[in-house]
């Protein structure tokens, strides 16, 4: 006979505890997501007095006509670019920067809020700030450009908004990333590092065959959150670089614009149309984030 | 046995959760049936006039403060009213409308419906003409007070025959802004053609002063409208475009529709640099400083000019965009924010009021919004006065009088490809033309 355990003294008061979660991802994401594919099947506009009806393929279809594909083609290549490099990006400087500050240094704790305040920022705050910063005209980074004998218009160069983007989200996400590093750097134990320093391997050894084989989990936990996150985002590009920028369009912010019709002078479809854009990201999301969860497991195991 | 039962509650439970799901969907969209009520009336007794009074409307400085002031003044007539006002900025409008319009809680807010020309498909109708044509907004057409506004103004704004919304005012923004001390220290008139335009332009870089402060970020796509103006520049002239690309018998990458986009194009080389980065407040900083001597603007701008704290002496003239100058002699505009009462407004009776109070103290609003004055008799700016012989007859901008295809691609939405022209995006204007032009045939 199999041993119940009981968690919290009582097996209904665990059950309650499980129902309840239970109920709320059932009522806020369950239902909801439910309700997105049902939706994309229809010409629902969200107005009261307009009947929905029932459109079948046609939003899919609009989707992959050849007058969208090439728009939609560009938004996916672009969210794919955003998400790869925001990743790499944020996961490597997180790390050396969470290796860093697990040293004993004076004002570590400070650089660590320093670090961290970026997380607390909203969205629009941290547009304003490099707006400001990146102001074509005046800004301290225009006047950076110029000692060069350059100039640039920054998020409005189709050819740098991206890059620019891609940096601001790094440096706004980076908080998040580093405290999970440094929880998985803490719980590292110091006797491995003795062991390591008594083989005397040096520095960058001790990293490559303790820390990161042992950072692991993190990785997995840090890219994992990035990558759905990266895929899922567009505020930043949306507060930096407009609703219908090209060089910036994500799938993301084709599903706001298309929905809510922030794309102003575009052409604004049924909000039937954006959750039909929700469902392929969707499938693109789960199917990005389930290859790279096997990877990663996988590599967790050969480390 | 057991599996039966399992499968069964299985099959149940997905039966519910999509019941559910479709339900919940569903009553989000606020979807309710049923033709609503289209009339409603002025309350004549002040006292009965209670309650709370939601009026949204999407943000600009001029126009807030004008509704604060009738906000105010109406409250001190109407004292058992509480005025909830919510502006929101433009972007975000039709979202919070739509949320807002589901839950019943505008009784003013903005609508626009236009009718649909018989060369555009039913599918590009856009939401307000579907309300209107649901019975979603009270029909204004015989209030009493609506005597009170320009018929010609309130014929422009008819939808289905009929007065659905009032007029806040009309907007002119096929021109530029200039400053006239900057074009009086260089000898400069107004320039009545497209070469006398270039010349001045040219006039102006060479002098080291910024001939155009163009907002990249945000109002690039005036320069576009205001060349239309000049090369298509009545309204039969328009619509003719317009059916003419409806109907598949004029392209995009041709004719005249490219020569929009190459003058575009050379336009843009007069612009302050690196402009397609700069967003309106830094536009118009460079215009005020006396560093740009034009702006690509609409008139919409004039309160903000005559608050802002550095004073520039500004005129306002039609950017001549054809080289024979009586297609440049009007300018294009609009008529500015329409105001409608859903039918499922909850204070119907001080929505009716509200709006009555408003046409009686037009100016009240005016005075602050700095818009054309959409009533007889009312005195707007003294801009409006000096602007008056380019205004004397109303043309609509194109973006009034074209109807986006749904079904084309993004880049012939308007359809002049006119941000992906270099340096707003990274083409030639024949390369954005084409692009336009690939983009609109695939929706055919």
């Amino acid at each position: 006979m199999t041993k119940s355990y009981i968690v919290f003294g009582r097996r209904i008061t665990a059950q309650l505890t499980f129902a309840i979660g239970m109920a709320l991802v059932f009522i806020f994401s369950l239902i909801p997501a439910v309700g997105i594919l049902i939706i994309s099947f229809t010409d629902i506009r969200s107005l009261p007095f307009l009947p929905v009806r029932w459109v079948g393929l046609e939003n899919y279809e609009t989707f992959f006509s050849s007058a969208q594909i090439g728009y939609n083609v560009i938004a996916l290549r672009n969210t794919f670019v955003f998400a790869f490099a925001v990743t790499i990006f944020q996961n490597v400087l997180a790390l050396l920067i969470a290796v860093l500050l697990n040293q004993r240094l004076r004002g570590r704790n400070f650089a660590r809020a320093a670090v961290f305040l970026p997380t607390i920022l909203g969205v629009t705050v941290i547009g304003l700030i490099f707006t400001l910063l990146f102001n074509p005209s005046a800004g301290p980074a225009q006047q950076l450009w110029g000692a060069f004998g350059s100039s640039s218009a920054f998020f409005g160069d189709p050819s740098l908004a991206m890059t620019l983007v891609i940096v601001v989200q790094v440096w706004s996400g980076i908080g998040v990333a580093v405290v999970i590093y440094l929880a998985g750097l803490q719980a590292i134990a110091p006797e491995l590092y003795e062991v390591a320093d008594i083989d005397g391997a040096t520095s960058g050894q001790k990293l490559r065959h303790v820390t990161i084989p042992l950072l692991a989990p993190a990785v997995t936990a840090n890219t994992l959150l990035c990558i759905i996150g990266a895929l899922q985002s567009y505020q930043l590009i949306y507060v930096l670089t407009g609703p219908i920028n090209p060089a910036t369009q994500v799938l993301s912010l084709a599903i706001f614009t298309q929905g809510f019709g922030g794309a102003q002078g575009g052409t604004v479809q049924s909000q039937g149309y954006a959750a039909a854009i929700s469902m392929v990201q969707f499938v693109i999301v789960a199917i990005v984030s389930l290859l790279s969860l096997a990877y990663l497991r996988r590599r967790e195991t050969v480390l | 046995m057991a599996t039966t039962m399992l499968r069964g509650r299985r099959a149940r439970l997905t039966t519910g959760l999509i019941t559910l799901a479709v339900g919940t969907s569903l009553a989000l969209a606020g979807c309710a049936g049923g033709a609503p009520a289209t009339s409603a009336s002025v309350p004549t007794d002040t006292a009965a006039v209670t309650g709370e009074l939601n009026v949204l409307v999407s943000s600009a400085s001029g126009s807030d403060a004008g509704f604060k002031a009738v906000n105010d003044a109406f409250a001190a007539k109407y004292p058992d009213v509480k005025v909830n006002f919510t502006a929101v900025p433009n972007e975000n409008y039709n979202q919070a409308r739509s949320s807002r319009l589901s839950a019943g809680t505008i009784d003013v807010g903005l609508a626009n419906p236009k009718e649909l020309p018989s060369y555009v498909p039913e599918s590009n109708k856009g939401d307000d003409a579907r309300l209107a044509d649901a019975g979603g907004f009270v029909d204004l057409t015989d209030q009493a007070f609506m005597k009170k506004f320009n018929p010609s103004v309130l014929d422009k704004i008819k939808y289905a025959g009929r007065n659905f919304t009032v007029p806040t005012g009309l907007s002119y923004y096929s021109g530029l802004t200039y400053n006239k001390k900057i074009f009086a220290d260089n000898n400069i008139q107004i320039p009545k053609t497209w070469d006398e335009f270039l010349a001045v332009c040219q006039q102006l870089k060479d002098k080291g002063i910024t001939p155009i402060s163009i907002g990249g970020k945000d109002t690039g796509g005036i320069v576009m409208l205001s060349v239309v103006q000049g090369l298509y520049p009545t309204a039969q002239n328009k619509q003719d475009l317009a059916k003419g690309l409806y109907e598949y018998t004029v392209a995009l990458n041709t004719d005249k529709q490219v020569e929009v986009l190459q003058k575009v194009q050379q336009i843009y080389t007069f612009g302050q640099s690196n402009f397609a980065g700069s967003n309106y407040n830094e536009m118009t900083s460079q215009f005020l400083n006396g560093k740009a001597a034009m702006i690509s603007d609409g008139t919409w701008n004039v309160g903000s000019l005559r608050k802002a704290e550095k004073q520039v002496d500004f005129g306002y003239f039609p950017l001549p965009a054809s080289n024979n100058a009586a297609d440049n002699a009007n300018l294009g505009g609009k008529v500015e924010l329409t105001l409608a009462v859903p039918t499922n407004a909850k204070n119907k009776d001080a929505a009716m009021a509200w709006l009555a109070f408003f046409a009686d103290n037009y100016k009240l609003f005016n005075d602050k919004a700095g818009f054309a004055p959409s009533q007889e008799g009312v005195e707007g700016d003294p801009f409006y006065a000096e602007i008056a012989p380019y205004t004397k007859n109303f043309e609509p901008a194109w973006d009034t009088i074209w109807i986006a295809n749904t079904k084309a691609g993004q880049a012939a939405a308007l359809p002049f490809n006119w941000n992906a022209v270099k340096p707003m995006g990274s083409m030639d204007a024949q390369g954005a033309a084409d692009a336009a032009q690939k983009d609109w045939e695939a929706g055919r």
